[in-house]
């Protein structure tokens, strides 16, 4: 056996070939009753149908929870949610929090120091005290 | 690696359909749906017995907006006495029409046929309603159109770097976390009142053995299994056994990996019958060609210095030599040598290592690298004069004599 080899796996890169929209459930929760769901009440009746309509990628589900305050609950597809309350807003910015949860990866928050992120090894390669201009001590 | 059965799939394609399997007890009511028109008339054959087909035709003329009979279905079976969910019900699927509509699938591909694909022999053993017969031609196709992108762009690669790469590429564990990566949500128990959109298998509990046909045959230790033999007889990945028939899986439980993978294989099947191969094809560059693959980082030499010097004699090149090129000095506390294995003039490969023997071998394993992973500039793939459509731009492909032999 001259040659053998390693199994591995082909690692996803989204966006490269196709694109998957990493939210995959949007969850609206309201309360008939409750004045802080009026924001809420007024974007299902007259927002939410063309936001489903302009996402078809997304399963949209309502559902009422009395006597409790408006949310959205964002399902990703790395099985993360991410709830968003939406208590007294007007309709206006309830659909910016819904753009906002399709918008989100679903990852959790985290400081991105470095511009760019690669499987790619780098170009240079790594340090060699072989290669370069010699310096004299 | 596996050969697509052209001969087979075609005597399948052009056959007579076979006499029609004993359906559900609402199969009747299940068929006279007069919105439904399969796109291709092949399909319509599968699913509706010919004389349905010719009641829906009926009903169709007669009155287009008659609504179907669901709601009678219902109150004579219900939907619990089914294995999998009713065809109707992925009409109305917000999982579904989100599924289908993520993975960029046009309209014109059925809701009925994408819930079909999610249901496992394991949920529902009928072949008219499960995914079995779907899966075989979706992994057949899946094995074509890896094998020849490999065996096109790299006609050098060694066997079992070929099967390495069909593994990373469409192995069971790539195809199950590509159905992750999709969305796919699976149902904790199939059933007809369970929603279209989920995975519908028979789940393995934990503890539990896995069925006779998923285990591995113990074979003699002295068993030598050949390249040829895996090539000819095993599947695409090079394992030393056979492929599983999706059938023997009917009413067994299986791990969730055998039931998404099975889907992935039967959502290509079915895209092949209702979008054509075209279709295939962009869906296939674009959800696993575009996958990362270090094709370098597959190989595991065993003795690469003499690897190199077979096929430097084989090929007809000078004996390559192994000279040091550079150090930092052999004394210091990390001494680094680089080691260059030259043929005659030419430089073959170069290595850096810590000791003169570790350069040595790194050094030889670059230049069996730069064999094997040669690239033509110019590739065409024999799927792309399907159907006599580029023809003309055909430019036959380099074949390699193989890997060396030692």
């Amino acid at each position: 056996m001259p040659v053998a080899a390693l199994r591995t796996l082909a690692k996803p890169q989204n966006g490269v070939g196709a694109f998957i929209l990493q939210c995959k459930r949007l969850d609206f929760h309201y309360c008939d009753w409750a004045g802080s769901s009026r924001g809420m009440v007024d974007f299902i009746k007259r927002d939410l149908a063309k936001f489903a309509k302009q996402n078809p990628q997304i399963e949209i589900t309502i559902s009422p929870r009395p006597h409790r305050h408006p949310v959205i609950k964002g399902h990703y597809i790395n099985g993360m949610d991410k709830p968003v309350c939406v208590r007294n807003m007007a309709r206006a910015e309830i659909m910016e929090k819904a753009n906002l949860l399709r918008n989100a990866s679903g990852e959790k928050l985290k400081r991105v120091n470095k511009p760019v992120t690669s499987l790619n090894e780098s170009v240079r390669g790594i340090w060699s005290p072989f290669h370069g201009a010699k310096i004299q001590i | 690696m596996k050969r697509i059965r052209i001969l087979t799939c075609g005597t399948r394609l052009l056959a007579r359909p076979a006499p029609r399997r004993p359906l559900c007890p609402c199969a009747p009511q299940l068929q006279r749906h007069p919105h439904t028109t399969p796109h291709s008339p092949r399909t319509q054959a599968q699913w509706q017995s010919s004389s349905a087909l010719a009641e829906s035709f009926d009903a169709s003329l007669s009155d287009p907006h008659a609504d179907p009979p669901l709601e009678s279905t219902e109150d004579e079976f219900p939907l619990e006495v089914l294995p999998s969910p009713h065809p109707h019900a992925s009409k109305s699927s917000a999982k579904l029409a989100a599924l289908r509509s993520r993975l960029s699938l046009p309209p014109r591909f059925p809701l009925e046929t994408l819930a079909r694909t999610l249901v496992h022999p394991s949920a529902d053993p009928n072949p008219a309603f499960n995914n079995a017969s779907l899966s075989i031609l979706g992994a057949n196709l899946l094995g074509y159109y890896t094998t020849e992108h490999l065996l096109c762009n790299y006609p050098r690669l060694p066997m079992e770097v070929v099967f390495a790469a069909q593994f990373a590429y469409i192995g069971p564990k790539a195809l199950t976390t590509i159905a992750a990566e999709w969305g796919i949500e699976a149902a904790a128990e199939p059933g007809g009142e369970v929603d279209p959109g989920l995975l519908q298998f028979r789940r393995l509990r934990s503890g539990d053995e896995l069925p006779a046909a998923l285990r591995r045959p113990k074979l003699p230790p002295k068993w030598n299994i050949t390249v040829t033999h895996k090539i000819l007889s095993n599947d695409e990945f090079g394992s030393p056994t056979r492929r599983v028939a999706p059938e023997d899986l009917a009413s067994r439980p299986v791990p969730l990996e055998e039931a998404a993978q099975a889907f992935v294989r039967a959502l290509i099947g079915s895209m092949h019958l209702h979008l054509g191969s075209p279709a295939v094809k962009r869906f296939y560059r674009d959800h696993f060609l575009s996958r990362h693959l270090d094709l370098d980082k597959l190989f595991d030499f065993r003795t690469p210095t003499r690897d190199l010097s077979r096929l430097c004699a084989r090929e007809g090149f000078e004996a390559p030599v192994a000279r040091l090129i550079s150090e930092t000095g052999r004394l210091s506390r990390h001494p680094v040598f680089v080691v260059g294995v030259f043929s005659g003039k030419d430089k073959l490969g170069e290595g850096a290592g810590s000791s003169l023997d570790e350069a040595r071998v790194r050094a030889a394993a670059a230049a069996l690298k730069g064999w094997y992973l040669y690239k033509p500039l110019e590739v065409t793939v024999p799927s792309s004069t399907e159907g006599g459509v580029g023809a003309n731009q055909w430019k036959p492909n380099m074949v390699d004599c193989g890997e060396v032999i030692v």
